[in-house]
């Protein structure tokens, strides 16, 4: 009875008129920012923090939610129909998708990715309900040593699946751990590798190292290489899959929802990663997987449900321990603390509202997503067509504005500049940035554990391995580590690595 | 040097080694009661020992993508045009004000990157200037800089 009763308090928050517009506003930027190429969902939301001070938090999460869930429909468009990803999450999706577009079959394809993500984004919200709160008490009983492996575990599981050099992945997490560090130390009050700027004493904002990463650099990339965007110029017709597209994604769409929904949990894992294991998982067990990147349908359901999917689940370990899955869940980490809450274990038992309210907003979310998305495919069709040269002062403009009315700091852009140069380069020598942006967040946290843990054991390493929920995360910590070095695994780690080069 | 991961690692090597010594300089204390220095320290151990193993990885591979494939065809001095100009927005936003700066960045970007026609370079930079005003200033209420101009 206590769900039906946490339900009905859900709704009654989420339906109040104001959290209502700020739930449309939010999938409706996030659609936009999925479509347009160059911004995604993370930069969206750090463009908007700001704006959000003056509303009340739960109406600001439920936006911030909005943006993110909507990114990742907004994403298959420009995937399907410009055979660019609209944003990170969406790349696979291009390899079926345009096909199917240049076949013709432009309809069935964002037909089958809007519903398949409404599916999957239910599924998952249903998941995070019943999961989240037991998960929450359990997580009571997790002391310093516990969040530390926990932390560990999810860096490791993020270069695990990233594709390309573990080694380079794994140097760019220890790197973002170090800018995390940077700044006044909790436990001394000793700046540390400042480098007498003031601004740097409240430690590397995360703000301006993601715009300059994924905002800036993106925008360079893309004015140097002179994309040209060939919207398919056809009239897209048949919205509605027929009866064999829906026969040939139900399991798709199932098999993408489960594989999303518990990659999205995992610390480091998230939307991008689960798109790639849904689409190479739906190619390994397909009758015809040399048809895969022809036009099938299931390379579209499979990927876009994946990623809409891993956004419910996603918010578990923020909601239940404190720690943020991925990027975008830091960004909201963020936000939580600026409103004055801290998230972790008793964060649903403290603001009931704000978790239920938030996760039914989702549903209505998803609902209203539908509309947008298929009724009104016509609106972003017309938005895709506005020529880049328009568009990428535009983009940089926004950036600029929303690193400076963070703090109102002049230095912050400097900074978001230098890691738009960074972001550039490690583009250019194949380093990836997810890992540098996740241990940016984790540093402070990873720190404040591991130095609490060594006082408790006086200065003994054992203390992990100890412990057993610490010794189980541990080891499976350690089987990632030499994973990779097995001759078989390694063959499958290169082989989605190379998937996600194609973009 | 055989390809750009030995370049690159060796870049790192360099940032992780710089981060080792001066984590020294914050303090390292002990295991049991560490410093300010010790995590960054253990960072810096990573960064230079990954460093040294991608390097040696590449040693035994040899061949690889060399500096100039990766700029061969591509715009780049186009980037450090795109680059300079944002340097700049960021150093007279204060002065100048938001308005003046932004309205000359968008006529930079629309008339020297991508050589628009002035009628629509100046039409787009003012609109431009002005929206985003309204929409951040205004509505979103940003405060943004006014600059020596009162406006």
């Amino acid at each position: 009875m206590e769900f039906f009763g946490n339900m009905f308090l859900g709704f009654q928050v989420a339906l109040q008129p104001m959290n209502l517009f700020f739930c449309f506003l939010g999938v409706l930027i996030g659609t936009l920012v999925g479509v347009l190429p160059g911004l995604g969902p993370v930069a969206a939301m750090s463009l908007l923090l700001p704006s959000t001070f003056h509303v009340s938090p739960v109406s600001a999460i439920i936006m911030l939610a909005g943006i993110y869930y909507g990114a990742m429909y907004g994403g298959s468009t420009t995937s399907i129909l410009v055979n660019i990803p609209g944003e990170a999450a969406s790349v696979v999706t291009c390899l079926d998708g345009y096909q199917m577009a240049r076949k013709g079959r432009a309809g069935p394809a964002l037909g089958i990715a809007a519903f398949g993500s409404f599916i999957a984004g239910t599924l998952s919200i249903i998941g995070l309900m019943f999961l989240a709160p037991p998960l929450a008490e359990m997580a009571l009983q997790f002391g310093p040593p516990e969040y530390f492996s926990l932390m560990l575990l999810g860096l490791i599981i993020l270069t695990f699946l990233a594709g390309g050099s573990m080694s380079k992945a794994l140097m760019m997490a220890a790197f973002g751990l170090f800018l995390g560090l940077i700044g006044m130390d909790i436990m001394t009050a000793t700046p540390r590798f400042t480098f007498n700027l003031y601004f740097l004493t409240d430690g590397v904002g995360l703000v301006p190292v993601v715009m300059g990463l994924f905002g800036i650099s993106e925008v360079l990339l893309n004015v140097e290489a002179r994309i040209k965007q060939d919207v398919f110029e056809t009239k897209i017709k048949g919205l509605l899959p027929n009866w064999k597209d829906w026969k040939d994604s139900a399991w798709p769409i199932v098999r993408g929802s489960v594989i999303g929904f518990f990659l999205g949990i995992l610390p480091g894992g998230g939307a991008v990663i689960s798109s790639f294991v849904a689409y190479a998982i739906e190619k390994r067990i397909s009758k015809y997987p040399e048809k895969f990147g022809t036009g099938v349908i299931e390379g579209v359901a499979a990927p876009e449900s994946a990623n809409n999917s891993a956004t419910g689940g996603a918010f578990i370990p923020l909601l239940t321990l404190g720690i943020p899955a991925n990027a975008v869940m830091a960004m909201l980490l963020g936000a939580l603390i600026i409103y004055g809450m801290q998230p972790g274990p008793m964060l649903i038992k403290q603001h009931p509202d704000l978790f239920w309210g938030t996760v039914t907003s989702m549903y209505i979310g998803n609902i209203m997503l539908l509309v947008l998305n298929l009724p009104l495919i016509g609106i972003w069709v017309k938005i895709l067509k506005i020529p880049y040269p328009v568009l990428f002062p535009l983009i940089l403009l926004f950036c600029l504005i929303g690193v400076y009315s963070l703090n109102n700091n002049v230095g912050e852009i400097g900074l978001m500049l230098f890691f738009g140069g960074v972001g550039y380069l490690m583009k250019k020598f194949n380093y990836e940035s997810p890992p540098l942006v996740l241990a940016l967040v984790l540093g402070p946290m990873m720190e404040n554990a591991l130095r609490q843990s060594l006082i408790m054991s006086n200065g003994s390493g054992d203390i992990f391995f100890l412990r057993p929920i610490s010794l189980v995360i541990m080891l499976c910590t350690l089987t990632l580590l030499i994973l990779p070095l097995v001759p078989w695994v390694k063959k499958k780690r290169e082989v989605i690595g190379e998937m996600g080069e194609d973009d | 040097m055989k390809n750009n991961d030995q370049r690159s690692s060796l870049i790192w090597c360099a940032i992780g080694l710089a981060i080792v010594l001066y984590s020294g300089k914050y303090g390292l204390g002990t295991l049991s009661s560490p410093g300010p220095g010790f995590v960054p320290f253990l960072t810096g151990l990573v960064i230079g020992g990954l460093s040294l193993v991608v390097f040696l990885q590449q040693w035994r591979k040899g061949k690889g993508e060399k500096l100039k494939d990766l700029w061969t065809k591509k715009d780049w001095p186009t980037i450090l045009k795109v680059m300079g100009a944002l340097v700049l927005y960021a150093i007279f936003l204060k002065s100048l004000g938001f308005l003046l700066t932004t309205f000359f960045l968008i006529v930079y970007l629309f008339r020297v990157i991508e050589s628009m026609a002035w009628r629509k370079v100046l039409i787009g930079a003012i609109l431009t200037a002005f929206g985003s005003y309204i929409v951040f200033e205004v509505w979103l209420e940003a405060q943004l800089p006014t600059g020596i101009f009162g406006f």
